[in-house]
């Protein structure tokens, strides 16, 4: 165990170094990077991705995947405008519900898993196009627009000078990293994921652990979906559409395993800003939206490279 | 409530009864205003200018300006003429910087967060191509709002989150092409289909909705069967026209294209199903992408306009809104080679009629 906790270090520890390197280097290259307002207004940009990221942790260590939560938020955006304009439900009764059926398409994703054996991949792949053509299907095809002012608040809107979202994604961290580092659940996560068997004979309940955390997943892509659709200050259906990568990339980068079993909340959140300073910075000092993406698979590869040469040392 | 709703429904039905009564899919609801079945030109109504003002923008007249154009997506046919009209009309004022970057995929996200980090790195303006005309809006207000030149072109934002628009072609004017040339290709009593990007991508929306009305009054037998949405993705509309064609065999008689990826694909369905001829493509596409089928004889008629033109317009009208000779309530700008363009419904600035490309014209251009 200490083991594997040093090798966690070392991994959030050449990521820290990469991520100082990446902010040094950046803000050399443009005046603007290290501006207060850019640095919020970043902060803002991120918040759906970092939302989705933060149970995609857990889900990973579990060693499963999440490949549904683009087309969960898509179709909880989708949702919120119908539950609104539709039905006519006053605006925070149809965000609540929004957010419920994101919890509910996340616990059918863990029914799938846990009730027929389905493999997570190839259960939410499925579930990623279900989603996605439930979407298109119930919108009609048609944009809700036209929200009440008081529902940007949440995507455009500042509490104390810091843009709404950004709370609530630190409040949503800080959670995620307490349940996952301190509690009995956080623990049966890591058992579930380093050997399932095991934690089975052990006497955790996996499925009960899987189901919650599927369902965690869907939640939050619903509360993402919300925040998404204030940002925007519009529904279609086509929202959310890759987000799944991009939550992948900030989860991996951030050194969950996902072989799983490994992993960290302070990992994720790192790996997320790494990316989001990365295509802000490089964009800011004059590289074009297809550089930035090989830089980024770049940063990836090197990150993941040098981690596992210094965990095979450390294990070794 | 319920009444409110039946109200409301009444009101929009009313108010686009034509695309409803006809039952096309993929249109919006915006009211529609389909030109005279003949020739007559549409009458421009005199509207108060309704577009934004950036706010405390320095004095950049005659100046050197550095500007950025964030289209839809980059690396398709149609935005790279754009950027090539651009480049043109930049290289002839000699003192505009200008530059196209946006994201990969057409999608309103990634473009946002593009145009984000423009405004943070302080251009003097931006060009623009919507890819949602509401959910642009907010970061186009903020760019405003930080005194920079917002111009759009190809597919609008609202009217205020940009001060101009450079408007390619009126909607009604590229529906009634449309509809025109497929009601010749076809007969008046035959059945069609549409391919579209999404029911939702404002420009073809749009479109559709006109068509539906200018059919429902010029040719009221043309039958329509179905839109299907392909994302402007190659392979996706490829497969879409070919599902078409197997799922209302002898019955389709048409495929009209709404976007530049679309047409040809629909085209190219056709010609390996073996039916060129019986089945006609008639669409918005790109000439060069079009040329193989035309000189088959496939394809008899592609409707579009110039976008090296747009591009190129769209350059001349931001440098006048950044010198301060296009002001609101003016009724005309000019544009290098393109002589005087007139303004249109408050703050857009009308490029010219649609161009139908065919055999005899299609060798002439090479975009």
């Amino acid at each position: 165990m200490t083991l594997s906790l040093r090798s966690f270090m070392r991994h959030e520890a050449v990521l820290g170094i990469l991520l100082v390197l990446v902010l040094f280097v950046l803000a050399q290259q443009s005046d603007k990077f290290f501006t207060t307002a850019n640095i919020l207004n970043q902060g803002r940009l991120m918040t759906e991705i970092g939302l989705i990221a933060l149970p995609m942790t857990f889900v990973i260590i579990t060693g499963g995947i999440d490949l549904s939560v683009g087309s969960i938020l898509g179709l909880c955006a989708i949702l919120l405008g119908v539950f609104w304009q539709n039905l006519g439900l006053p605006l925070p009764a149809a965000m609540a519900l929004a957010v419920c059926v994101g919890a509910l398409a996340g616990l059918v994703n863990g029914l799938i898993i846990t009730r027929f054996k389905v493999p997570p991949l190839i259960a939410t792949l499925a579930t990623l196009a279900l989603y996605r053509g439930l979407a298109e299907g119930i919108s009609q095809a048609r944009s809700v627009r036209g929200y009440p002012e008081w529902f940007f608040v949440l995507g455009q809107g500042e509490v104390l000078g810091v843009p709404t979202q950004l709370w609530i994604l630190i409040v949503f961290a800080i959670g995620a990293a307490a349940i996952l580092g301190l509690t009995t659940f956080g623990r049966a996560t890591y058992a579930v994921g380093a050997n399932e068997t095991a934690a089975r004979f052990s006497g955790i309940n996996v499925d009960r652990t899987k189901l919650l955390i599927y369902t965690a997943s869907g939640l939050v892509s619903g509360i993402a979906a919300v925040i998404f659709v204030s940002r925007v200050s519009t529904t279609r259906s086509d929202m959310g559409t890759g987000v799944e990568l991009d939550v992948i990339t900030a989860v991996v980068l951030g050194g969950t395993s996902i072989f799983g079993g490994r992993g960290t909340i302070i990992g994720t959140v790192v790996g997320l800003i790494l990316v989001q300073a990365l295509k802000n910075g490089l964009a800011l000092s004059g590289v074009k939206g297809d550089g930035t993406i090989v830089v980024i698979g770049v940063v990836l590869i090197f990150a993941i490279l040098a981690s596992n040469l210094f965990s095979r040392n450390g294990d070794g | 409530m319920k009444t409110k709703t039946i109200l409301m429904a009444a009101s929009l039905v009313l108010a686009s009864s034509a695309a409803y009564a006809a039952g096309w899919t993929g249109g919006d609801d915006l009211p529609t205003n389909p030109l005279a079945c003949d020739a007559t030109p549409g009458e421009v109504v005199a509207k108060p200018y309704d577009g934004g003002v950036p706010t405390n923008a320095p004095d950049r007249n005659g100046k050197k300006i550095t500007v950025v154009d964030v289209p839809k997506l980059i690396g398709v046919g149609y935005f790279s003429a754009t950027t090539k009209g651009q480049a043109e009309a930049a290289k002839e004022l000699g003192n505009v910087d200008v530059k196209t970057d946006g994201p990969t995929k057409a999608n309103i996200d990634e473009q946002i967060t593009f145009i984000d980090n423009y405004v943070t790195s302080g251009v003097d303006g931006i060009l623009f191509a919507a890819n949602d005309p509401v959910a642009i809006a907010p970061v186009l207000k903020k760019a405003l709002a930080a005194g920079i030149n917002v111009v759009g072109y190809d597919a609008n934002s609202t009217p205020d989150a940009r001060q101009w628009f450079v408007n390619q072609a009126e909607f009604n004017g590229v529906a009634k092409s449309l509809v025109d040339n497929l009601a010749k290709e076809i007969g008046e009593d035959s059945a069609f289909a549409i391919v579209t990007s999404t029911f939702t991508t404002p420009n073809q929306a749009r479109w559709i909705a006109e068509m539906a009305a200018y059919a429902a009054k010029c040719h009221p037998k043309l039958e329509f069967l179905e839109t299907v949405e392909a994302q402007e993705d190659n392979v996706l509309s490829f497969n879409q026209a070919t599902t078409l064609i197997n799922k209302h065999g002898d019955k389709l008689k048409g495929i009209v294209g709404m976007t530049s990826v679309a047409t040809p694909a629909a085209a190219e369905a056709v010609t390996q199903s073996g039916l060129c001829g019986k089945v006609a493509v008639v669409g918005l596409a790109t000439p060069n992408a079009m040329k193989p089928y035309v000189e088959k004889d496939c394809v008899k008629s592609v409707v579009l306009w110039n976008p090296v033109d747009l591009g190129y317009a769209a350059m001349y009208v931001l440098r006048a809104a950044a010198d301060g000779t296009l002001k609101p309530g003016d009724t005309s700008v000019k544009a290098g080679k393109l002589g005087e363009l007139k303004v249109v419904n408050g703050s857009e600035i009308l490029l010219g009629s649609p161009f139908v490309f065919d055999k005899s014209n299609i060798g002439q251009f090479d975009f």
